[in-house]
């Protein structure tokens, strides 16, 4: 027998897609875009395609597993109960041991972005004061700088983009990581508008632009200010700037005093004719749209950069304009009833599944909160009580994080580390005990996108593959042994009702914003938040003083500048000259594959013909990549068009047990704590050297 | 032959992506890596501008179609809309078509050691469903049309730079791709 049910992919991705899948006498068969769905639209990313071979694949984890030695791999299969004892007796006599629970902490991700697994962050919350790991590795300072300058963060619907004429793709590469932005984009060009696409390298994006700008790493900030400059310069600020500016004469000033365009050219590699005649561009088209990506503030100074951004946009009155606009990322969507995670669910204000439940743990004044991306470095400190019990979710920590050696360190200091994952990763090697989760396909969820407006309704459409259960599931089953062991232990509910747990994160707030009279018409298909197509359209905006704030007394407050300046990317040590820049592969989302058999032999290094030449390497060669942090083997491949003193290595599947990030340190960005409790990785500030491999030498 | 369906492919929309042959892949169920459509990525430019494009490409369902003249077994067929098929029940694994089309269309399945290729979906279209690639690609880049009916002045044929390859006259065509302005 058929039967269809209303899935979402939960992965940390723009899209969100809303997926049909088909299930045949309980299997699942296939899967589809809905096509109901205004952004989905009927289609699917390659990644989602394989959703099928994924959930019913040989390598996932069915059953609860310890490892009799840490990296030893062997793995034996025990029963949920026995697992649910070890945690349970653990954090008992953990508790005991400290008179706290602090030394319990919590890495939690976006492995799965839905609501109910906030859970996890409820149970711990359920435990007494833990220790937690807040902010992200990924947005934060450009999530900051958007705060300050329009008070909160918003981005326009997607498909807004569409009336544009003028569309500046500025450090994202839609084609391989946003796709169903594409046709919005190939449409307004086959309309008659211009895609300009600034990255550091040609990308697949920039192939399918009408022009290519190439940008030296960590120098848009400055890029951006320039383009101001001449906008002041030929006096195309938007006349009505004044009504809805703060602090837009002393931005001016500025850019008439420190910004010169010789050395803005010579320091991001675009000539000064061709800042001056996109600039010029830019003021006079209208719609005129930037969409600026994550990767463009993975800097030391990516807030700067963002807020660089911004000015330019509101310089030119392209801010709150249909089809304009500097779209970023959102979260207004997000505005769910945050139950799950707080205890006190009454006297929680608006919490938020991408904020990592910042506003939650701030409650809980006594967490003590480790920045996630330094997280094995602050654990490490904490001595009063150390951490001794870590439970790794939606994460793979050893493969992403930077400072790995620390990581070690840590592993070595802990009693117990519990993950809880779909397969195997670089992560589990270390841990004692992994839990299996369901998929998307088989436990129930609520999803938000932090790009365009749906919300909408994961089903279950098989049931769970093995003994895996969800996040909710396994944070009411510890719950539920830990006050079968010592009654009153846990205040996170012993049990409950997925559906009914999902329809109470359906609170007044987002009932409002979904134009819903109840929660369950939420069950009737995914609905789009009832938010105005453009951001800012009215040009009111929350920061303190209303105004769009080029000067930001916030910014001030927290020991940045008022208003956007420019500051220089880290320059190379001398001994190692090459940026390492990591950007993501269409196959992966991070460490997670999707491309079940193309996992590549090695890593592939790619060098502009420059940076071949002055190292005498050929496509084909063996390289190794180092610093002091690690080393990585692999082949070089050259081609036109990528940076003239970087190394690019995509974030794609290689067989390899040395990860990527074992070049990494832990460079923090500009900004991230006044959002999100923590600075932002500044993973492209990474520097390594080259040298080419005998060709005989056996790969170690 | 009353039509002849064929694909024509926007190469300003094609991204490269793979979905059209992934969604192949898992439809038909071929066993990986066999495919039975192809992604080529090609480059030419110079220092004021680059074109960069993929080509999607699987059977082309050739007028005269070099795959059914050589087989010896009569496994293959043209339809009335010009589907080129190809039927297994009557097909040896000779392998005469694989190593005669001159776009390596036909391949043998590992498996049933059997040629296939494309059928088109032609199930799928007899239920006025589109195939699996056209229905897969996220740009609508990817269409299939009656070829002979088809605005074709924009339209390329690009693999007909060889004389041999003019012969089966290919029903496929694609729009060129404009160049990314440096």
């Amino acid at each position: 027998m058929y039967q269809t049910h209303g899935n979402i992919c939960p992965r940390n991705c723009y899209d969100t897609c809303s997926i049909r899948s088909t299930t045949r006498n309980g299997i699942l068969i296939s899967v589809e875009g809905d096509s109901l769905h205004e952004y989905t639209k009927g289609k699917l990313c390659p990644k989602a395609l394989e959703d099928v071979k994924k959930v019913y694949s040989l390598k996932r984890i069915r059953y609860p597993m310890k490892q009799r030695g840490r990296f030893s791999g062997y793995w034996e299969r025990i029963s949920w109960d026995e697992a649910l004892n070890l945690i349970a007796g653990k954090i008992l006599r953990l508790k005991e041991e400290y008179g706290s629970a602090l030394p319990l902490a919590l890495n939690k991700y976006s492995g799965n972005f839905g609501v109910l697994h906030n859970a996890m962050e409820g149970l711990f919350s359920g435990l007494g004061p833990t220790t937690r790991a807040i902010g992200s590795p990924c947005w934060s300072a450009g999530v900051d700088a958007q705060t300050y300058d329009f008070g909160t963060f918003f981005c326009s619907d997607p498909l807004d983009m569409g009336k544009s004429q003028l569309i500046w793709l500025w450090g994202v590469n839609p084609a391989w990581t946003a796709v169903h932005q594409m046709p919005i984009l190939l449409n307004a060009m086959d309309r008659g508008a211009k895609v300009v696409c600034f990255d550091t390298y040609f990308s697949a994006t920039a192939a399918r632009s009408s022009r290519f700008i190439q940008v030296r790493p960590g120098t848009d900030g400055l890029l951006a200010l320039g383009f101001s400059k001449v906008i002041v310069e030929e006096n195309l600020l938007d006349p009505d700037l004044g009504s809805y500016a703060l602090g837009h004469e002393e931005f001016i000033q500025y850019l008439r005093r420190d910004i010169d365009l010789n050395h803005c050219a010579e320091i991001t590699g675009v000539p000064v004719k061709t800042i001056r005649e996109l600039a010029v561009d830019y003021a006079k088209t209208h719609p005129a749209c930037i969409w600026a990506g994550f990767g463009l503030q993975r800097y030391t100074n990516g807030g700067q950069i963002l807020r660089a951004i911004d000015a330019l946009g509101a310089l030119t009155g392209h801010i709150g304009e249909p089809g304009g606009g500097v779209q970023y990322g959102q979260f207004q969507t997000w505005q769910f009833a945050g139950q799950l995670q707080s205890l006190h669910p009454k006297q929680t204000t608006k919490s938020n599944g991408l904020l990592k439940s910042a506003a939650s743990d701030k409650e809980n004044r006594e967490d003590r909160l480790l920045s996630i991306n330094n997280f094995a470095e602050q654990a490490l400190q904490c001595s009063d009580p150390p951490v001794k019990m870590l439970w790794i979710s939606g994460r793979n920590p050893l493969s992403q994080d930077g400072n790995l050696h620390l990581w070690k360190a840590l592993i070595q200091s802990l009693d117990l580390i519990v993950i809880s994952d779909l397969f195997h990763s670089m992560s589990s090697k270390a841990a004692d005990l992994f839990l299996p989760v369901t998929t998307h396909y088989e436990h129930w969820d609520l999803h938000a996108s932090y790009w365009h407006y749906w919300v909408g309704v994961n089903e279950p459409a098989i049931a769970p593959v093995g003994e895996s259960r969800s996040d909710l599931q396994i944070a009411w089953a510890v719950s539920h042994r830990m006050n079968q062991l010592a009654p009153g232990s846990c205040a996170f509910p012993t049990g409950g009702d997925e559906r009914e747990t999902l329809l109470k994160e359906l609170g007044p707030d987002m009932l409002e914003i979904l134009g819903l009279e109840t929660p369950e018409e939420i069950f009737n298909g995914p609905v789009r938040a009832r938010f105005p197509a453009t951001a800012w359209e009215n040009r009111r905006f929350k920061t303190p003083s209303g105004r769009f704030e080029f000067g930001s007394a916030m910014a001030e407050a927290s020991g940045l500048p008022a208003f956007p300046v420019y500051r220089p990317p880290l320059s190379p040590p001398g001994e190692f000259p090459l940026r390492l820049l990591t950007p993501h592969h269409p196959t992966t989302i991070n460490s997670q594959v999707y491309t079940l058999e193309t996992e590549k032999e090695h890593f592939i290094f790619h060098l502009s013909p420059d940076v071949a030449e002055r190292y005498a390497l050929k496509t084909g060669e063996r390289v190794l990549i180092w610093n002091k942090l690690g080393k990585l083997e692999g082949i070089v491949q050259i081609e036109n068009r990528l940076p003239l003193e970087a190394v690019i290595l995509y974030q794609e599947p290689v067989k390899s047990n040395v990860p990527l990030n074992s070049l990494m340190g832990t460079p923090n960005t500009d900004m991230g704590n006044l959002s999100l409790g923590a600075p932002g990785f500044a993973l492209n500030e990474t520097f390594v050297n080259l040298r080419k491999l005998n060709s005989f030498a056996p790969i170690s | 032959m009353v039509k002849q369906l064929g694909f024509i492919l926007d190469t300003n929309r094609c991204l490269g992506c793979g979905a059209c042959i992934k969604a192949c892949q898992i439809k038909n169920q071929l066993p990986s890596p066999l495919k039975w459509r192809q992604l080529r990525q090609i480059e030419k430019g110079d220092k004021s501008q680059i074109q960069r494009f993929f080509l999607s490409t699987a059977c082309n369902h050739c007028a005269n179609p070099e795959c059914l003249r050589v087989c010896p077994s009569g496994a293959y067929y043209k339809r009335r809309d010009g589907i080129v098929l190809h039927n297994p029940e009557k097909c040896t694994g000779c392998q005469s078509c694989v190593g005669s089309c001159p776009f390596g269309a036909p391949q043998l399945n590992p498996l049933t050691q059997k040629a296939g290729k494309c059928q088109l979906c032609y199930d799928r279209l007899d239920q006025s469903k589109s195939p699996y690639c056209v229905q897969a690609c996220l740009t609508s880049a990817l269409q299939l049309h009656e070829i002979r009916q088809a605005e074709n002045n924009q339209l390329l044929r690009l693999t007909a730079q060889t004389p041999s390859l003019r012969l089966t006259r290919p029903s496929v065509f694609y729009k060129p791709p404009r160049p990314t302005e440096l």
